[in-house]
């Protein structure tokens, strides 16, 4: 209990405050961890190292669980990493369980956030010993691991390729970054577009124009009757139970596990984690075809999984100073700053740093809990807001999320409005959003590392033959193509027997 | 009575207000909220660190808002164009005139297309870095490597600084053994991460790092897949003597310029060596009113003569630089020039 004494007043008051910052700025559509981690960053130059680590780590647990609010009560995700959470979340909350699936999503979250804290504190040396055997190829073919999912998630099979494939080509849209190791050439824009689309499209805009935009247009296009997202009042549904846990023990462990490897894996964005986690869940579920309608085992994946990334991001940061993710990445700042030096001797050169980091890290998670589990019941009543108030407020703080979303760029608003348009026609010509959205968070990483693995190497073989990690990724994808394909086989025979 | 009482009140408040407005504008050229785009769009780089550190500075001495916001390049000179009013200004380093220099799209000529505002700092840690069991313990080891016909690939990331550095390896192979500057080739990558990750799996013998990044690395024992040792820190070694005795981490300013020119030569011509500092700088709106430069010239140059601010950057491992606008341009177009000689030598 040493460590708990070590804990000040102040430190504890940063905590709490950190968390509530970032729990606002992941609800909001448009505002990320990363965001609110940047924006408070100037805040720790007058504080103490341990200070601003108690202010930053509370931010960026707040900021990646708060994603889940606006994902299960409006099907907007709050953050990339809480896409997944929209699958099942929105369906329970339309059957009336909106405080039963957020409850879910925050203890699985705290059960993520927790397993990634113990798995940091025992492992994380070793683990970053293992993080450097995954190169370009391995990187790449974990991402090809992830895009997998676009097959299980399609309600049709061709439509979902197309829409992930042309996902995929649209995140590619702009230049080939230098900061990537690009050539700088713009690419896939016509001549006059060019100085508007150099930086092609941000992924915040495009994900709640289509999430957020697309469904507004489309009740609009009804008529948006004065009536509440959910025709269920609050406590009609089954109420929330630790019970629903019983059973789902794997569950949690396995996606919390996928988050912290993801995590350690400096290059692959923190969606990946959800993106993999929900789809081996649904390879490995008893009722996989009700994953997608409401079930709380697709919640406890996604959201146990993103919370699972925290840690896991931490690994890299502190064993070898290169952050897993964009949030951590924005930490080493703070770091720098206060004349710290991370690599791999910072724990052992700064073990009261590193105990300082692991308190922070545990205490931030349980404190997010409690804030978000006792206040769950106010924030839930926003379902019973009439859509006709509800939603011309969602699309101002949509515009406002997309307009901070890189720093105050009128394009990213503009870009907002495209994709909600976009995916409202889309949808009646047989788009699918998830598998788009997904081939979009996942196609620039492909292609980098897809590239830089043949300009390293030189040859396609490498994918195949370049360790046995390479190998064991390919059985992997495998697998999961052929589940999925064996699904749409089973579930086409049952449909014309039907 | 009452409502005549309110009215004449409202009034003569707002006629103060009227009065006091221009007062205060034309006491100060700038107030209310200066917003600092930056040329990256990471908030955890050098840029975005020392942007933050001098917005804080400048925010308490002018009694503004001064907010620096990561935008990238191209999104920074737009944002910069449309600002005549000095409401927002640029900050970035020497790629803000050598992206223009190396061909790249969304890079105007920076002297000619804006104006050049005060440089504020360095940072002295771009390094060269190899594996600590390769056969390349010194950056003359690299040099005589390639005189030998052997193949050395340096990681670095394109269309920047970076690139300057790699051109200057090759200039010296080119310099001292003509013909054999092929045997440098560069291998683009991007993040510090890509690049350390390029040298565990053996697929480049040097790569650009920093001090920062790279040190504990070097503290490594040989037999450590992860080991690194410096090869050559461009920074010229009067900068790097004004770090702080200590250095960074476990490594001491001694021991660092130990990594300086003349001690790890560079040549650029056969008689000097090539030295480079990553200058950090202000660019202004071409037409921005020069009262607003001379204002931001003067909080500046009274900052930095507190003092405090030059601790802050030392303690992050950066060098205070301050030069007023007037000579911050000579100085950088002076820079430029021997860049720009350094990129027709070797491209």
């Amino acid at each position: 209990m040493d460590f708990l004494a070590a804990i000040t007043p102040l430190e504890l008051m940063l905590v709490v405050s950190g968390v509530m910052i970032g729990i606002v700025f992941g609800a909001i559509p448009g505002m990320t961890a990363t965001m609110a981690v940047a924006v408070c960053l100037p805040m720790t130059y007058g504080l103490s190292l341990n200070n601003s680590l108690a202010l930053l780590l509370g931010l960026y647990v707040g900021g990646i669980s708060g994603g889940l609010v606006p994902a299960i009560l409006i099907n907007i995700p709050g953050t990339p990493s809480s896409i997944t959470t929209t699958f099942d979340g929105y369906p329970m909350a339309q059957k009336g369980e909106a405080e039963r699936a957020l409850k879910i999503g925050i203890v699985s979250s705290l059960i993520g956030g927790l397993f990634s804290a113990v798995v940091l504190f025992l492992f994380a040396p070793a683990l970053a010993d293992l993080a450097i055997k995954f190169s370009y190829v391995e990187k790449f073919l974990i991402i090809l691991f992830a895009l997998t999912i676009i097959a299980s998630l399609s309600k049709n099979l061709l439509n979902g390729a197309i829409s992930g494939v042309l996902g995929i080509w649209l995140s590619l849209v702009g230049t080939y970054d230098l900061n990537t190791g690009g050539n700088g050439d713009i690419r896939l824009v016509p001549g006059f577009l060019e100085d508007i689309l150099i930086n092609g499209f941000s992924l915040l805009p495009v994900l709640i124009g289509l999430f957020g935009l697309t469904v507004i247009l489309e009740e609009a296009a009804k008529g948006v009757p004065p009536e509440p997202l959910s025709h269920f009042k609050l406590g009609d549904g089954k109420p929330f139970r630790f019970s629903v846990f019983r059973g789902h023990f794997g569950t949690l462990f396995r996606s919390s596990a996928i988050g912290t490897f993801i995590g350690l894996l400096p290059g692959i964005g923190g969606s990946a984690a959800s993106v993999l986690a929900y789809a081996q869940q649904k390879n490995l579920s008893k009722h996989p075809e009700r994953l997608g309608t409401g079930e709380p085992e697709g919640v406890m994946a996604s959201e146990s999984s993103n919370n699972g990334l925290t840690g896991g991001a931490l690994i890299p940061l502190v064993s070898l100073g290169i952050p897993g993710d964009s949030t951590t990445a924005v930490m080493i700042g703070a770091f720098t700053l206060q004349g710290l030096q991370l690599g791999p001797l910072f724990i052992g050169e700064h073990l009261d740093s590193w105990h300082e980091i692991m308190t922070n890290l545990v205490l931030a998670n349980i404190v997010m809990f409690l804030v978000m589990f006792f206040a769950i019941r106010h924030i839930v009543k926003v379902i019973q807001v009439p859509k006709h108030l509800l939603y011309p407020l969602i699309v101002v703080m949509c515009a406002v999320g997309s307009y901070s979303a890189n720093s105050g760029i009128m394009f990213d608003v503009w870009t907002f409005l495209l994709f909600g348009v976009f995916g409202y026609f889309g949808h009646k010509v047989g788009l699918e959003s998830a598998p788009f959205i997904i081939g979009f968070i996942l196609g620039k990483d492909a292609e980098v590392y897809f590239v830089k693995s043949i300009e390293s190497y030189g040859n396609l073989a490498i994918f195949f033959t370049k360790s046995p990690i390479a190998m064991g990724l390919w059985v992997l994808i495998a697998l999961s193509l052929g589940y999925a394909f064996y699904q749409a086989w089973r579930n086409h025979r049952r449909e014309c027997g039907a | 009575m009452k409502r005549r009482l309110l009215g004449m009140c409202l009034l003569v408040s707002a006629a103060v207000g009227l009065a006091a407005g221009p007062a205060v504008a034309a006491d100060k050229p700038i107030s209310g909220n200066l917003r600092i785009v930056i040329g990256s769009s990471a908030t955890s780089g050098d840029t975005y660190q020392n942007a933050a550190i001098i917005a804080d500075e400048l925010s308490k001495k002018l009694d503004i808002n001064a907010k620096v916001d990561a935008v990238g390049v191209s999104a920074a000179f737009q944002a910069l164009s449309r600002a005549k009013d000095g409401s927002t200004v640029m900050f970035f380093h020497d790629q803000s005139y050598l992206g223009h220099l190396l061909g790249l799209k969304g890079y105007d000529d920076l002297f000619a297309t804006y104006k050049v505002g005060p440089t504020i700092s360095i940072n002295p840690g771009d390094a060269f870095v190899g594996v600590k069991d390769s056969k390349y313990k010194t950056i003359e080891d690299v040099i005589e490597g390639a005189n030998k016909g052997e193949r050395i690939r340096v990681a670095i990331q394109p269309g920047g600084v970076s690139e300057v550095y790699y051109g200057a390896l090759k200039n010296a192979v080119k310099v001292r053994y003509p013909g054999k500057e092929a045997n440098i080739v560069s291998v683009k990558t991007g993040s510090q991460g890509d690049k350390n990750q390029l040298l565990f799996d053996r697929q480049a013998e040097v790569i650009h790092g920093s001090v920062q990044a790279n040190e504990q690395y070097t503290r490594l024992p040989g037999d450590d897949q992860k080991a690194m040792r410096f090869l050559w820190l461009p920074a010229r070694k009067a900068t790097i003597a004004q770090a702080n005795p200590e250095g960074m981490g476990g490594t001491s300013r001694e021991e660092l310029l130990k990594f300086t020119s003349p001690n790890a030569s560079v040549t650029l011509d056969g008689k000097r060596d090539f030295t480079f500092d990553k200058e950090f700088f202000f660019i202004y709106n071409k037409d921005m009113d020069p009262k607003i430069v001379a204002y931001l010239d003067k909080a500046l140059s009274e900052i930095f003569a507190e003092g405090k601010v030059q601790v802050t950057m030392k303690k992050a491992f950066f060098i205070p630089n301050f030069q007023p606008s007037k000579e911050a341009e000579g100085y950088l177009k002076k820079k430029a020039a021997q860049s720009q000689k350094l990129i027709e030598a070797t491209h």
